[in-house]
């Protein structure tokens, strides 16, 4: 008895000062600029639908075929409604890639044809959006002064602002739908939560109310200055120009540069890919929280003097490993992420990324269980 | 692969320092800044050495937020760095004239303040005129100096409805395009057009929004140089509470988000220094009828009253405590000090006092000569707005001068001028936040006139931060 207690021991210690295991690291990316037909590389929003990446410009749309690479791209000469696209999502029933246009209001393109909604034809509360999220058969649309929200098929449109929702500001940045949530991330306001099958409002706000300070990091959000919000797995992740954090419907968690991997505290957006795993576009890099349960993070970003790149995975704050790599991001200012399935798309003020997730896996393995060419997964 | 190679090894040879034009006031710290920004590598950050402050808007321990609890995070106190491609856009070839945003509301509208009538043109105009004049000075100077070209203000109104503010500010970007934006005075505008600045990469100069929100949102592309709310509540609270230890105090302020953020700041200080507001009234803008806000303020046997709002409602609900017999020494923000409130106020004006922030009696050459061009051109007198936007104009056009035609260039020399601005409201140092951390001071209505007092003239105490205490 006293030697399996032992032994119990001895495994429980073991276990205790195991290491959680490695994560994924990128290491094979394409890159896109204006030489390979972009029309712009200071590049707002991606989004990876099927055989196609829709990227957003700051001077026109652009669709790269997958399977070719070759671009295809729509400035306003040839009918874009308005030259700055910042957010894109594409409806999947549909097809219907639905633009939200920095200045320009609200556009779709569909059978090669752009339709335009604005302040002066719609509803639509203000033309400088930020951000569009399709869900079921409405379109949202975050603008500067409010959410819009457009329904395809009676051709309504409804307004949200401090008037009918929680809205301590209206200063609407980013919008996402997923499983009969909207997510608003309002600058000034934290996060907004319409729950779709009760239609009701839900705010999200930092509990210490106070613009300088960030009193406790899991109390709540870290700042009311959000950018962004995505709901997966009944997870929320939030990124604000402040740090980040997370919201698993019981216990919130903050991230900052100085407790974990997270590139910079300046956060443009984020993509969540799962409840432990979320992407972060900051103004120093592309980071990624891989496993939520042990703070474990890859930051992707590019020498500045040569063609190459590098990943820097970290457990809290310790560095765990750098894996030096050929070029990755073709900047490191990044603005928007995408992940579908495997790959990750990056858009950066600079060119896009695509980083192919080859033998890609999920949160963390044994180092012993990933072979040496998943683990270098060398292209 | 060589030609990528060879790009590369290209770009990592330095480049000369860009020629500042003569005439312009530079410095060795800007020149080495000129320097270092000097680049065609897109992916270069140059280390520009960031402000770093102990104590985020000098802030004394006894007013901090949580004071008893050190926060897990504290903002603001390492300044933000640009860190995007923009200083690798060269300086175009074609140039007619300089172009330089101006948004703030010159024309009667609907506003969302008040559900009627529109109510900052006065300030606007006055922000239109310091900021035209200050075109003009550079100009007659001989325009942008490196193509002997002028200067151009692009002007919009900042009509506010709808959030308008950000389609002007979007056409000033990627329509004009200017190079520089100077605005706006209501807070909302303000927060709606830097929103847009970020993005779209362009510097952005407030002169007229003191809410002190305004700078507290982490954007690189943003400065202002007016003192703001905060600092002007911290002054007040300091002569109220800690000299005159005036211990039961009522505040009547606008419904809006210049009286509801105005006010915060000395509500949240006077509790933390143990002597809590007793009432805050909030009242709709445009009404004439403040009796309830009045009976109210009454009942609660305030030592002293602070008016956050517009000249007019100060003037009008100064007068009906008055009448009500309450004689309650009456504080203001700095929006009173105007000829509308003392004309409206009459008798009842003497003994006011306003936080300002600037003193424009203050005994400057500068000052003296930019109020006698002002009178020249305009046949009006120069006051607070004018006179702020004139220097802020006149600090764009600065760093035009120095930086060249390229938005983050003239961002960065903006942002790491190590020198306050030596402006005709006074000198401007620009904080972490690249807030105007100049002084501000307490304006009293004596004897048919505004004087000004600064801190030490009053012997007003301070509290200390932890920093200082430990000096």
């Amino acid at each position: 008895m006293k030697c399996r207690v032992f032994l119990l021991v001895i495994v429980l210690t073991g276990l205790a000062f195991a290491e959680p295991g490695t994560p994924y690291v990128y290491k094979n990316w394409r890159q896109f600029t204006v030489e390979d037909g972009l029309p712009n590389d200071h590049i707002f929003a991606v989004k990876s639908q099927g055989n196609h990446i829709w990227v957003g410009t700051e001077n026109g749309l652009a669709r790269i075929d997958k399977r070719s690479g070759k671009v295809e791209s729509w400035t306003e000469a040839e009918g874009l409604p308005w030259r700055v696209v910042t957010g894109i999502d594409v409806n999947p029933r549909t097809g219907e890639v639905w633009l939200a246009l920095f200045g320009g209001g609200l556009a779709r393109f569909s059978a090669g044809r752009f339709d335009h909604w604005h302040q002066m034809n719609s509803g639509i509360v203000n033309d400088v959006a930020y951000g569009v999220a399709v869900q079921d058969e409405f379109v949202w649309v975050a603008t500067t002064a409010g959410a819009s929200r457009y329904n395809t098929v009676t051709k309504e449109w409804q307004i949200f602002t401090e008037k009918n929702a929680p809205m301590e500001e209206i200063w609407n940045y980013g919008v996402h739908y997923r499983d009969g949530k909207v997510h608003l991330a309002v600058w000034g306001s934290g996060v907004l939560e319409y729950d779709v099958a009760t239609q009701r409002w839900k705010d999200y706000l930092d509990p210490d109310g106070e613009m300088e300070i960030d009193l406790y990091r899991d109390d709540g959000i870290i700042h009311v200055i959000t950018t962004a919000a995505n709901y997966i797995d009944k997870t929320l992740w939030v990124s604000t120009y402040f740090g980040a954090c997370r919201y698993d419907g019981r216990n919130w968690r903050g991230y900052y540069n100085m407790d974990s991997g997270l590139a910079s505290d300046f956060i443009n957006n984020l993509r969540g890919r799962s409840e432990k795993e979320a992407w972060f576009a900051t103004d120093k890099g592309a980071s990624a929280i891989v496993d939520a349960a042990t703070n474990t993070w890859v930051t992707y970003t590019r020498d500045a003097n040569s063609a190459t790149g590098r990943a820097v995975v970290t457990r809290d704050k310790t560095v765990i490993e750098t894996v030096e790599m050929g070029l990755n991001l073709p900047h490191n200012y990044i603005l928007a992420v995408d992940i579908d399935g495997n790959d990750v798309f990056v858009a950066t003020s600079h060119g896009l990324a695509w980083g192919i997730g080859d033998g890609y896996y999920p949160g963390l393995r044994p180092e012993s269980t990933v072979s040496q060419d998943v683990r270098r997964n060398q292209p | 692969m060589k030609r990528a190679s060879l790009s590369l090894l290209l770009l990592l040879i330095a480049l000369p320092a860009q020629e500042v034009p003569p005439g312009v006031e530079v410095d060795a710290h800007t020149l080495e800044v000129l320097r270092l920004i000097n680049t065609k590598n897109p992916n270069h950050v140059p280390a520009l050495g960031l402000q770093e402050e102990s104590a985020y808007a000098r802030t004394a321990d006894d007013v901090t937020p949580f004071g008893a609890v050190k926060p897990y995070k504290q903002h603001f106190l390492l300044q933000m760095e640009y860190t995007g491609p923009g200083r690798a856009i060269p300086e175009p070839q074609n140039v007619d004239s300089v172009k330089i945003g101006f948004i703030g509301p010159i024309a009667p509208t609907v506003s969302v303040a008040t559900g009627g009538a529109s109510h900052e043109e006065a300030l606007g105009k006055k922000m239109l005129q310091g900021a035209q004049l200050s075109i003009e000075h550079a100009n007659q100077r001989g325009g942008y100096l490196r193509r002997k070209v002028p200067f151009e203000l692009v002007v919009a109104n900042d009509n506010g409805l709808w959030g308008s503010t950000g389609n002007e500010v979007i056409n000033m970007v990627y329509t004009q395009p200017t190079w520089a934006i100077l605005g706006t005075i209501d807070s909302a505008n303000s927060h709606i057009a830097i929103r847009v600045a970020l993005k779209a990469e362009i510097v952005m100069v407030n002169t007229g929004d003191t809410d002190p929100t305004f700078i507290e949102t982490n954007i690189p592309w943003v400065a202002r140089n007016i003192g703001d709310d905060r600092q002007m509540g911290y002054l007040l609270v300091d002569y109220l509470i800690r000299k005159r230890n005036l211990r039961r105090i009522g505040i009547i302020r606008a419904s809006n988000r210049y009286g509801r953020f105005g006010v915060r700041e000395i509500k949240d200080s006077a509790r933390r220094l143990g002597q809590p507001v007793v009432i805050e009234m909030a009242y709709r803008l445009g009404g004439d009828d403040y009796s309830l806000q009045v009976d109210r303020l009454k009942e609660a046997g305030v030592d002293a009253v602070i008016h956050w709002g517009n000249a007019r409602e100060a003037a009008i609900i100064l007068n009906q405590l008055r009448a009500a017999g309450m004689n309650q020494p009456y504080f203001c923000s700095d929006r009173c000090i105007s000829s509308e409130f003392t004309h409206l106020a009459g008798h009842n004006a003497e003994g006011v006092m306003a936080g300002s922030p600037w003193n424009p009696l203050r005994e400057d050459p500068k000052l003296a000569a930019f109020q006698k061009a002002f009178r020249s051109r305009f046949g009006e007198e120069a006051e607070t707005y004018a006179a702020h936007a004139y220097d802020g104009m006149n600090l764009l056009i600065w760093s035009i001068q120095v930086a060249g035609l390229n938005r983050a260039k003239i961002r960065d020399i903006l942002a790491t001028r190590a020198t306050p601005w030596p402006g005709v409201t006074g000198d401007i140092p620009l904080t972490s936040v690249l807030d105007d951390g100049g002084d501000v001071f307490l304006g009293e209505f004596k004897r048919g006139a505004w004087i000004y007092h600064a801190r030490e003239d009053l012997d007003i105490p301070r509290g200390i931060t932890s920093a200082e205490a430990k000096r």
